[in-house]
């Protein structure tokens, strides 16, 4: 877990008389800052400015809107609020909707298309719930060691809410799956701001979009959709990674072959077997389910503990694709079993605590260990890809005992 | 924003599966603007020209330092695959530009 020490910086135009110093200071107003522990920096974040319906939230872009959760918002319980969930936007997205003149296109290899207004989706079967993690493929990006290009991410884009709509299934009945369809394809309304370049759409195969969990949402946490999280549809694939979690749905193709969009064929891949930084050739596979992971909430890094008196440690977890089995606690040569808290289903945050009944001294390089129903366990090193994909390494913190 | 809707208790959805679960209303909000700006260093203009539609400066001031040639890439990825429409001319000003921020960047502390 990153560090995060708020920090108030006052950018003075003109300090340093001239020189770089004052070149870099821009003529605003003291900033809150929050520090990602990004390794070799610039790692220092705005918690401003403000966003429509969003709570303090760490700005990593304006336009389109990227803004992280800050880990404290994470101690709180496992649901994410709407105004501390985080935002990711690959291109610009429409400001308003009308919601009685938006429509989603069915179209591709089904036996009628049609277009579909709000009601007809949502009358399109039954409503159904789900409790799922959206989080995004960089999620962890800023501390890849070495570094990758892309956003910066700490470990904040990442949230769990309770989803409401209907199953994609049924939206699709409307249109009718024809023969041979292999995967299903989304776009919103979001566009490209430079004429040529690749729409941001996403497919995921048919069996997936077939699943019982598999929805076209308008609710999250019992709210409609906030506009910056896709209003008024979005597409929720439990257990995969937030970038087929489609946004401002408008469209809906289905294919009959692999799917040659830039998105999928070329980026949000991951090497299809382990890596160094220092090889160029290899075969890559499209980031899908999300790996096991865990965190400790209740302490940053660097935190100051009381020696000999008991402590309790807790956190969040994920099994990601599969169902969470087992949190651990490791430090240095030993480890220690945590109690996991409210089961919200298998794609929901568990909470964990674990209480170390005496501190003897500093907790060196502790951290949580998340492992999953299918048998897949938090590795001790990071997985490193070029692109900072599906960061899942045990993260670790040290506590200072005094 | 200003949308209104109305989730209904599931209760009221046992037996009549086809109702409308919900009405969708108009929605907007405004974004906010950049408060950020670019330091004023050689090359300036032309990331300005040329970057700035789509990236915001807060954006670009918070990247990893990468070397020269890896801005170069990135330069061209922009122009090759995002079809941003840059002027030639300008990449080796755009790349001396970032450059010479990470620098500056280097010098004035870590973190920024």
């Amino acid at each position: 877990m990153s560090d995060e020490r708020l920090t108030r910086r006052a950018l003075i135009a003109g300090a340093g008389a001239g020189g770089l110093g004052a070149a870099l200071a821009a003529p605003v107003l003291a900033q809150k800052l929050i520090d990602l522990g990004l390794p070799g920096g610039p790692s220092l974040r705005p918690l401003e400015p403000a966003f429509p319906g969003k709570g303090e939230m760490i700005v990593q872009r304006i336009r389109p809107p990227l803004l992280e959760t800050p880990m404290a918002a994470f101690r709180e319980g496992g649901i994410t609020p709407n105004d501390r969930f985080f935002v990711r936007w690959n291109w610009s997205m429409p400001t308003a909707i009308n919601a009685a003149a938006h429509r989603v296109a069915i179209g591709g290899a089904v036996k009628a298309p049609v277009a579909l207004a709000l009601d007809d989706i949502a009358s399109a079967g039954a409503t159904v719930e789900v409790v799922a993690i959206n989080q995004c493929a960089g999620n962890g990006r800023g501390l890849s060691e070495p570094r990758v290009t892309g956003t910066q991410w700490g470990n904040g884009a990442m949230g769990c809410a309770r989803w409401t709509g209907v199953r994609l299934r049924d939206v699709l009945a409307n249109a009718g799956v024809a023969p041979g369809a292999a995967r299903v394809r989304f776009a919103g309304l979001d566009v490209p701001m430079t004429d040529g370049a690749p729409q941001f759409i996403k497919s995921i195969p048919m069996d997936i979009a077939m699943r019982d969990d598999v929805l076209v949402a308008w609710g999250m946490n019992g709210e409609p959709l906030p506009l910056l999280h896709g209003y008024p549809l979005r597409i929720v694939v439990p257990g995969w990674f937030s970038t087929y979690w489609v946004k401002m749905l408008s469209t809906i193709e289905v294919l009959t072959g692999e799917d040659e969009s830039y998105y999928v064929a070329k980026s949000y891949r991951m090497p299809a077997a382990p890596i160094t930084p220092a090889d160029k050739d290899f075969d890559t596979v499209p980031i899908a389910a999300m790996p096991p992971r865990a965190f400790i909430t209740s302490h940053a890094d660097g935190a100051v503990v009381a020696k000999g008196k008991l402590l309790t440690l807790e956190g969040i977890a994920m099994g990601g694709e599969a169902a969470l089995s087992k949190v651990d606690l490791l430090g240095e040569g030993w480890e220690a079993s945590c109690t996991l808290g409210p089961d919200e289903g298998p794609y929901a945050f568990r909470r964990w605590s674990v209480t170390i009944p005496q501190v003897t001294g500093d907790l060196a390089n502790i951290g949580a260990r998340a492992a999953n129903a299918k048998g897949a366990v938090q590795p001790e090193t990071l997985n490193w890809n070029p692109s900072g994909y599906a960061r899942n390494v045990i993260e670790r913190i040290t506590l200072r005992a005094q | 924003m200003r949308a209104a809707l109305i989730l209904l208790p599931a209760l009221l959805l046992a037996g009549c599966e086809r109702a409308p679960a919900v009405t969708f209303a108009d929605a907007s909000i405004t974004l906010p603007d950049d408060p950020l700006d670019l330091p004023d260093l050689e090359g300036r203009e032309a990331v300005i020209a040329n970057c700035t539609a789509c990236h915001s400066p807060s954006t670009m001031l918070q990247q990893p330092k990468i070397p020269r040639e890896k801005w170069e890439s990135q330069v061209t990825k922009m122009i090759e695959i995002y079809k941003a429409p840059i002027d030639e001319a300008a990449i080796p000003q755009i790349v001396d530009y970032m450059v010479a921020v990470q620098a500056a960047q280097a010098e004035t502390g870590p973190a920024q």
